[in-house]
């Protein structure tokens, strides 16, 4: 029964047998990891869904449009006189407000206006994780540039007004375009038409926003306000300048359901239906709910004939190696196909360009972490908004047919967006576009990632175990790998500080309004190169071997640290952002895995060893992150108008927008890089950050250390052979084996009892108590009985009755004593 | 208990005489040969929100047939889980449609809902079928049936495999329905009792039925969906399902005259406009579905006998000249009905037949 096993030690759990095998595996692992995670990337195109419209609620489309001819027109009228006042020589940008204001009180909806001050532009690094500030709202409307948003509201006549939809028209008060005009024709019409109908059920805000500012600064503006009680608020209620029935107080309505900013392009499309383009993405690469862009996609196209794109990457979509990979996998998904018709996948190759140029920019855009529209202040508050972007097929001519398609498709989203019943929750909310109609839900993206950082924390374990195993040769004292992987991640953490602290240069660079994006840069970069230098003296007191003695082990220490922070760095990120993370990932995996220093390479010069360096150098150029950026930006257009300064500019923007991605980049990716470089590069700059006298001093403690250690040793064995024989003596030989009995004999053993063979004894019959099996009879059933007996004649009163003549008369007797 | 026992003689004598007259008719008591003595109707619809108008206008339109066949309404148990006449997304405020047309506005006057919003639950609704009630219910809200009445339940909603949605929280199972329909057969609460399920699966939720005297009819099959009838593009939804809409228009054709037979209802169900399969269910059921007329359910038609008093039974004598028409309480052991029709009555004034069925005339009365 029992086996005899010469080998007394447990096997390990199968879970850590895998991992010591992947580890021990570590290099194949991450290459067939890495290239898999590349691999399902591009795949991404293949493998995207068709879009679905999730919630039942929404039902776009079965309800026929009701702008007629007429609201259009009237819309074309209102466009006509916007011009006419947009054509006047003097305007001071109050005008079109108050001729807004005029049509909306005209068509019945209330109306105020609201004045603002763009904000001077802050800096909030950690605005994505608290969500907008409230606190920040000025008052002053000293200066003379304030914007007007005029605001027009419908009520639901039998809403319960807690909710609200929002269309946006963003347009320069003083000299509006012809396409601004337009958009504000499309509102105009469609919130005529909402301010008569019987079905509103959430109130109808028109939001027509003063782009003096620029678009995104009103509307955040407006939302700010709306969000927040400020103190003038109050004040306005009761004193309102009541003007032509215009409100200055502040009009509310409601959470906002969602939000459609209308917007009108200014050069036509070319193509043969009007066009309609769908921004989405808002800050941090997050997205409105998909249902939202699905009703539109659907209105559009099965009711109104538009032809709806997302924005892609054009560059991308006449170059030769996407297209030769297109056609790789429909040549596999046809082979397959032949294989077994059940297996379906492969899509013809134009369609695969097409994909992998919106998925690209779709990746880009999210992972600017910057909003593509005004659509993305709404995102701040949680309200799901897009952008949609008309362009007419003809410029000027039949403006009304265009109002009243337009005008319609917008109907019907708002009409479907007001069967809602909560907030959009069903459908998804991470997700990349393909094409308007298909998308890549997080499930399927996510994979892509997580292949490819895979093979991270597998490496830095690797690398962790050789750094221990390998002792240096040199050194009499044993020395505990642990102890110096500490002294390694505070190195590691250390550089990330100094991340950080790179991280806020910038802001005291703006202090200087004056110096060119170039001259910006350049001092940003030199003062991080000084502090690093700085940073190098100031941890001068960190124990680390010296430069001379920096031995194979100490470097794959530091390699090993430095690429569990960057999993760790990716992995917070990907949480974030998942764009950033995966464009991270894709830079710096490669880097973490390649890692070797030159010197170790140019000692050994065989062709592997002067590959691997040159790979090294050039992932180190490449992953340098005003490197990477101009390098991709000349792949996407050309090289001839790459100038250094566009990076200043790029990471401005990033900074003025709150995006994490800024984060990201200072925080993660350049410490990483910096740590990863020196390795390679400079495998003695490591040594920058130790001291030779310090390290002495630290020697000597260890010695001390290990020295005490030793005079206990002998007590140590003592005590250790002494619970090997008291284990021998209670367990045998079979010390630590898991019995393996089968199932009955380990319940017998837990019980102590035999199970038998034949049952004897049995659950007792089934016990009558006394009175069981007769019940009292009802009084219904009592009566019943008597009356299937024959009636008796009583000898006393000579009559039929059922008594006899002991009880004639009784029975009175005993009703009249009740 | 105390007042029970107050009873004087002759309040005894009245009731054995009744009791006596009652297992007469009906032998021993059982429900096969209890007479038909109402209808009843129970018309629930168990979903909310504004994107399932259609089911409020299945129930309601059914409310309508049956109340035009001659059910009143206090025999009427109305749930509709939501108020869609009320909608703010209504187009048409206070009025519900069954039809593209809008010539028919199913929630106009006389409209009595007698379980309405969040009051129907799974619970209040077994609690119906069971009679099992707290004190504070009136009596308006009460399915007060007795073991003569046929029953018609239907229910409209979102339904699966064994289940049936209310209310967007619970589940109504076949268990529970089967249990709470065995409840009724032991307390006398039914005659007969004709299911109707308008769902998707419909039919799986009569799978655990076992009581005697049930018919089931629903609009699909297991693993098969029930869909809507048409889209209302005016009000912006879908207004009936297939199911309840071929239904109405069976019905729309026929008077409470007419002497359509279940089975008439049962075959004119075509899978290909259903586009779901009618299944339904006869095992249960004792009559043959060929001579049962659909008002039996549908309305309240039932055999009527004849008498000219209610007090021949005490007093053996015979008054001719009396049309009195008893009154409808049901608390008494045997209803009998008075026919208004005065030629019948005197066709039929002999003393020997009593309890004579009426073999071939239906004749529609009104209750209460």
């Amino acid at each position: 029964m029992t086996e005899v096993s010469a080998v007394v030690k447990p096997k390990p759990r199968p879970i850590i047998r895998i991992g010591l095998f992947l580890i021990s595996h570590s290099l194949f692992v991450s290459i067939v990891c890495c290239i898999a995670g590349v691999l399902a990337l591009l795949l991404l195109p293949v493998l995207a869904k068709n879009t679905y419209i999730s919630e039942n609620a929404l039902m776009p489309g079965s309800a026929s449009a009701m702008l007629s001819t007429d609201d259009a027109s009237d819309g074309h009228v209102f466009v006509n006189k916007i011009m006419s006042i947009s054509s006047m020589s003097i305007n001071s940008g109050i005008e079109i407000p108050e001729m807004i204001a005029k049509h909306i009180i005209e068509s019945g909806g209330e109306v105020n206006y609201h004045k603002f001050q763009p904000l001077s532009d802050s800096f909030h690094p950690l605005q994505f994780f608290v969500g907008p500030d409230a606190g920040m709202v000025q008052d002053n409307y000293s200066s003379t540039s304030y914007g007007v948003n005029t605001v027009g509201i419908v009520r639901a006549p039998r809403g319960d007004g807690k909710e609200a939809i929002i269309i946006v028209t963003p347009y320069n008060s003083v000299k509006p375009t012809t396409s601004e005009a337009l958009s504000l024709g499309v509102a105009y019409s469609v919130f005529t038409l909402l301010s008569r109908v019987s079905w509103l059920a959430k109130d109808i805000i028109w939001l027509a926003a003063d782009s003096r500012h620029g678009e995104h600064a009103a509307v955040a503006a407006w939302l700010r306000d709306y969000y927040t009680l400020s103190s003038g608020d109050l004040e306005h209620e009761v004193t309102s300048v009541k003007r032509d029935g215009v409100s200055n107080g502040f009009r509310r309505a409601g959470t906002m359901a969602a939000a459609l900013v209308i917007k009108v392009a200014d050069s036509s499309t070319g193509f043969e239906k009007d066009g309609l383009k769908i921004y989405a993405e808002a800050s941090n690469g997050q997205m409105p709910n998909l249902d939202l862009i699905n009703i539109v996609n659907y209105l559009a196209v099965h009711g109104q004939g538009l032809q709806v794109r997302v924005e892609k990457i054009w560059s991308l979509l006449d170059s030769w190696w996407l297209y030769s990979l297109g056609e790789l996998q429909e040549l596999i998904g046809k082979v397959a196909k032949s294989l077994n018709p059940g297996w379906k996948f492969g899509i013809p190759a134009s369609d695969y360009v097409e994909g992998c140029t919106t998925l690209a920019s779709s990746l880009y855009n999210q992972a600017l972490g910057i909003p593509t529209g005004p659509h993305g202040a709404f995102r701040d508050y949680q309200v799901d908004a897009i952008t949609l972007e008309f362009s007419p097929r003809f410029s000027s001519s039949q403006r009304v047919l265009f109002l009243l398609h337009v005008g319609r498709l917008v109907e019907g989203v708002i009409r479907s967006v007001n069967n809602l019943l909560e907030k959009f929750h069903q459908s998804f909310f991470l997700y990349l576009m393909t094409s308007p109609s298909r998308f890549v839900s997080v499930g399927t993206y996510m994979i892509a990632f997580a292949l490819l950082i895979a093979p991270l924390p597998l490496v830095a374990a690797a690398l962790f175990s050789d750094a221990s195993k390998s002792k240096s040769p040199g050194e009499s004292i044993p020395t505990s790998p642990a102890w110096n992987w500490l002294y390694t991640a505070k190195t590691v953490l250390i550089v990330h500080l100094w991340g950080a602290i790179v991280t806020i240069i910038p802001y005291f660079l703006r202090q200087f309004p004056d110096s060119s994006p170039l001259i910006s840069l350049l001092t940003w970069i030199a003062s991080s190169a000084v502090l690093l230098f700085f940073t190098r003296a100031a941890s001068s007191s960190l124990p680390f071997s010296c430069a001379s003695q920096l031995q194979t082990s100490e470097w794959t220490l530091l390699k090993a640290v430095t690429v569990a922070a960057a999993f760790i760095g990716l992995c917070l990120m990907s949480v974030i952002n998942y764009a950033t993370a995966e464009i991270g990932a894709l830079l710096l995996v490669p880097m973490c895995l390649m890692a070797v220093p030159l010197r170790i390479d140019a000692t050994a010069k065989t062709a592997k060893t002067v590959a691997r360096g040159a790979c090294n150098v050039l992932l180190v150029f490449v992953g340098f992150p005003p490197a990477a950026f101009l390098l991709s930006k000349g792949a996407l257009s050309s090289f001839d108008g790459v100038r250094l300064d566009d990076f200043w500019n790029w990471i401005e923007s990033l900074r003025e927008w709150n995006s994490a991605t800024y984060i990201y980049i200072c925080m993660v990716h350049l410490p990483c890089w910096v740590l990863l470089a020196l390795a390679v590069v400079a495998a003695k700059g490591v040594a920058l950050f130790s001291n030779i006298q310090t390290r002495e001093q630290m020697e000597a403690q260890v010695h001390v250390a290990s020295q005490k250690a030793e005079s206990h040793i002998n007590d140590v064995n003592a005590l250790i052979t002494g619970m090997e024989r008291l284990g021998l003596e209670l367990f045998g030989d079979e010390g630590l084996e898991v019995p393996s009995l089968d199932k009955g004999k380990r319940i017998e053993n837990v019980f102590g009892d035999p199970i038998p063979d034949a049952i004897n004894v049995r659950p007792p019959d089934t016990v009558h108590t006394k009175g069981s099996g007769s019940r009292k009879v009802s009084r219904k059933e009592a009566v019943i009985r008597q009356m299937h007996k024959p009636l008796r004649r009583c000898k006393k009163c000579r009559e039929l009755v059922r008594h006899d003549s002991r009880n004639c008369g009784k029975e009175k007797e005993k009703n009249k004593s009740k | 208990m105390a007042t029970s026992f107050k009873f004087k003689p002759l309040t005894i004598s009245i009731l054995l005489l009744f009791l006596y007259n009652a297992i007469a008719s009906s032998a021993s008591g059982s429900s096969s040969t209890t007479m038909h003595t109402n209808n009843w109707a129970i018309l629930v619809c168990t979903s909310r929100f504004w994107f399932n108008y259609r089911h409020m206008a299945n129930t309601l339109s059914l409310y309508r047939t049956v109340k035009r066949l001659g059910i009143p309404d206090e025999r009427i148990i109305l749930m509709l889980a939501d108020d869609m006449a009320c909608n703010a997304r209504n187009k048409y405020p206070a009025q519900v449609f069954n039809n593209e047309n809008h010539l028919l506005n199913l929630y106009g006057d006389n409209v009595e809902v007698d379980y309405r919003g969040y009051e129907v639950t799974v619970e209040n609704f077994l609690r119906i079928l069971t009679g099992r009630h707290e004190r504070a219910v009136p009596r308006s809200k009460r399915l007060l049936s007795d073991e003569g009445s046929h029953i018609l339940l239907y229910m409209t909603g979102h339904g699966g495999d064994e289940f049936l949605k209310f209310q967007d929280s619970e589940e109504l199972q076949s268990h529970d329905l089967a249990d709470a329909v065995k409840q009724m057969k032991e307390k006398r609460r039914f005659k007969e009792l004709l299911i109707m399920v308008d769902t998707c699966q419909a039919a799986t939720l009569f799978s655990q039925l076992q009581s005697p005297g049930v018919l089931a009819i629903g609009s699909s099959k297991k693993g098969e969906n029930s869909y809507s009838h048409h889209l209302d593009s005016d009000v912006g939804v879908s207004v009936v399902d297939r199911f309840t809409f071929y239904t109405l228009a069976f019905f729309e054709s026929l008077n409470m005259y007419d002497n359509a037979s279940l089975s008439s209802l049962f075959t004119s169900y075509n899978p290909n406009t259903l586009m779901s399969t009618a299944y339904y269910r006869t095992d249960l059921y004792q009559r043959r579905l060929e001579e049962v007329p659909v008002t039996n359910f549908f309305g309240s038609v039932m055999e009527t006998i004849h008498t000219d008093s209610p007090y021949r039974a005490f007093s053996n004598r015979y008054y001719r000249k009396s049309k009195t028409e008893m009154p409808s309480d049901q608390s008494g052991g045997g209803n009998r009905r008075a026919l208004k029709d005065l030629d019948i009555l005197e066709e039929l004034a002999d003393p020997k037949l009593n309890v004579r069925p009426l073999q071939s005339t239906y004749l529609l009365v009104h209750e209460g």
